[in-house]
């Protein structure tokens, strides 16, 4: 048994590397499973030893992953309170809000392979978890579509906005229409817990997902 | 039984929302597979009774023989509920019906159903057939002496044999997964795998029983049972494709006449209705992995010599659609004749792609009789169609290297093999890839030689 601390960037960066993945297989499987992009541009692959769906399309993978980019250092450093998926509808009003939860413990005690395996395990129930998510959730309303919000301290944001990871790619604050729902209906759907990692995925769901809500 | 298990599905389902496959009640509950099967069915009767609020969806297992093409073959495929009654009509004789899975949610493809085994059988797996009914006395597993003599055997047998093998799963599983893969109708749920009776590749069992619900890796074991025969067909191309450049278009027309007869196969697995070769056309399109690229063309080759007629009727609205498919065409059926051509699709093992990329197999070869090498490189092209949709096929593409990687020895041989290229192949797009490639080698080593010649250029302009 090996005992590393949150300084052991090393590691720090193993597990920013592993949910970096998880998460953007799963924004991939919430793309597909919310119907926001045509199911079409999807294509069937492998991850975690199980089939996922992920697009193909250049132009969206590449934010995807710039989006992860930037996000990634946040995680190392163990700044990213919440990661949040939020889907809006043509009105630029959220109707449902994936919200991946992460905390991270100070003291990391790892053992020797058990570990990924193990969390690959927990990963892929929480990939199967998102599959399965439309029998718990209304379906949205057509036209919609999708951003990330990250939720970090203020400290972190500043640094972000000094300093742009990817050129052209800028984060903003978001403003509260983005973060506030309305009526907002809370559906937990995945908990993992794990050495390395524990993560909480509920979706923040509003009531009235068709209506347009009066200003 | 007592009526506890009941309760339990009901748990399962509605409070945990989870999909419950038969086999994975079986290892949950200790049952054996069938009685877990007749433990569905019963609750599905009784919600059905109850017409009780949730709305729950289920699978079904279907099997039964089916006449396609002048052969009797079997076919056992995952459906969904409202497909049931559909696909027991196409079967001549239907064998067994039964459920495969509950869950509530509308799954809007058959992923989650093999994910939902995997962990299951994981954890049994040194006894994961406890419960099941498929029974075979000469299936044990191998001791480890034997082990090591098989696993030397393949280390030995895979340089000779490789060439061949991923060229057949090619070929066959290319039409069977055009079937597969449409995105609407029958993918996913739908999965048909036609085992017929004849042998099948030790392989690709294995997978299969594995991945029951997968339908792209079931798909892949029909075809196989032909590959024996088959393997006669490629051989002779092989030989052939050494010799010269010319036999290329023989070997072509040589492969088509083997795939005229593969066709009698792949069709059992091809979409029967005409409304889906459209969406398979598309999905042709989007999906692309090597192997599609290479394979897909020849089954829609052998499609479009025997189902003309059927595809006229499409033919003038598909025109552009058309167009399209026959863009990747000239890429790669050259390649369907070399035997290194690239293997299956991610299920597959990532290591026969390494080892088929270490050998790479080219008239280039005997044509210059030096040390140049083509190699096939995965490449993704995305480019704007004519209705400005964007596209993005990966393909694998030949590109001439030479083995000692000299830039100098570069620089002569891209024009070469333009040339050559040219004249066995008469495509343009591979022209253009290489002619391309070419430039750039030339003036990277051009630059080098000639760099003053640059300079003045530069500044004779002003």
């Amino acid at each position: 048994m090996t005992t590393l601390t949150r300084q052991d960037l090393n590691f720090g960066q193993v597990v920013a590397d592993i949910l970096c993945e998880f998460l953007e297989v799963a924004i991939h499987l919430i793309l597909y499973v919310r119907e926001v992009y045509p199911s079409g541009i999807f294509q069937k692959r492998k991850k975690y030893n199980v089939p996922v769906q992920m697009s193909c399309h250049p132009e969206l993978n590449q934010y995807i992953q710039d989006t992860l980019h930037c996000v990634k250092p946040l995680i190392e450093k163990n700044e990213a309170e919440k990661v949040v998926v939020v889907i809006m509808d043509r009105e630029h009003r959220p109707v449902e809000r994936f919200v991946f939860e992460i905390s991270q413990p100070p003291l990391l005690s790892i053992s020797s392979e058990t570990l990924l395996s193990h969390v690959e395990q927990l990963l892929r129930a929480v990939i199967l978890k998102i599959s399965v998510c439309d029998a718990v959730l209304d379906n949205n309303p057509p036209g919609c579509t999708f951003t990330v919000l990250v939720y970090t301290r203020e400290s972190a944001t500043r640094n972000m906005e000094k300093v742009q990871v990817i050129k052209d790619f800028p984060w903003i604050v978001a403003d509260e229409q983005e973060v506030l729902m309305q009526e907002p209906r809370l559906i937990p759907l995945k908990t993992m817990t794990s050495d390395i990692v524990k993560m909480q995925l509920y979706v923040e769901e509003r009531a009235q997902k068709g209506q347009r809500n009066a200003a | 039984m007592d009526d506890l298990y009941l309760d339990n599905i009901d748990e399962y389902v509605n409070d945990q929302n989870k999909i419950v496959t038969y086999k994975w009640l079986s290892l949950t509950l200790g049952v054996h597979v069938n009685t877990a099967k007749q433990m569905l069915y019963h609750y599905l009767e009784q919600r059905r009774k109850e017409k009780s609020g949730a709305t729950l969806h289920a699978t079904y297992l279907v099997s039964g023989k089916c006449l396609e093409n002048g052969s009797m073959c079997h076919k056992v495929s995952v459906v969904r509920e409202e497909k049931l009654e559909d696909i027991k009509s196409k079967l001549d004789m239907t064998v067994s019906i039964h459920v495969y899975s509950i869950q509530k949610s509308e799954l809007k493809d058959s992923g989650p159903l093999y994910s939902t085994d995997y962990d299951a059988v994981k954890e049994n797996l040194k006894n994961c057939n406890k419960y099941s009914a498929i029974r075979c006395a000469a299936a044990v597993p191998v001791s480890s002496g034997q082990l090591q003599r098989a696993q030397e055997k393949v280390l030995a047998a895979a340089p000779d044999t490789e060439g061949s093998k991923p060229g057949l799963n090619d070929h066959m599983a290319a039409a069977s997964k055009i079937s597969v893969k449409q995105p609407k109708g029958i993918m996913g749920m739908f999965s048909s795998k036609a085992t017929p009776k004849s042998e099948e590749y030790s392989k690709e069992v294995k997978t299969e029983q594995k991945d029951d619900a997968s339908p792209a890796e079931g798909a892949k074991t029909r075809p196989s049972s032909k590959a024996d025969a088959l393997s006669k067909f490629f051989g002779k191309p092989a030989d052939k494709n050494a010799a010269t450049d010319k036999p290329d278009k023989n070997i072509k027309e040589e492969v088509e006449g083997a795939l005229t007869s593969l066709s009698a196969v792949s069709k059992t697995q091809s979409h029967s209705s005409p409304e889906h070769k459209q969406s398979i056309k598309e999905e042709l399109l989007k999906k692309s992995s090597a192997v599609k690229g290479d394979s897909k063309d020849t089954g829609n080759k052998t499609k479009r010599l025997e189902q003309s007629d059927s595809e006229d009727e499409k033919g003038e609205s598909q025109k552009t659609k058309r167009r399209r498919i026959k863009q990747p065409q000239p890429d790669s059926s050259d390649d369907e004749v070399i035997p290194d051509s690239p293997p299956v699709p991610e299920p597959q093992t990532q290591s026969l792609e390494n080892e088929v990329k270490k050998e790479p197999v080219s008239h280039q070869e005997i044509l210059e009789g030096k040390r140049r090498k083509r190699r096939r490189v995965l490449k993704s092209k995305t480019f704007l169609d004519d209705e400005g949709c964007m596209v993005t096929e990966k393909g694998y593409e030949s590109e001439s290297y030479s083995e000692s990687e000299d830039d100098f020895k570069a620089s002569s041989y891209p024009s070469e093999d333009s040339v050559s290229l040219k004249q066995s192949l008469g495509k343009r797009e591979e022209e253009k890839k290489l002619k391309e490639k070419g430039q750039k080698k030339a003036p990277a080593a051009a630059n080098k030689a000639t760099k003053q010649a640059t300079i003045f250029g530069f500044f004779q302009k002003k």
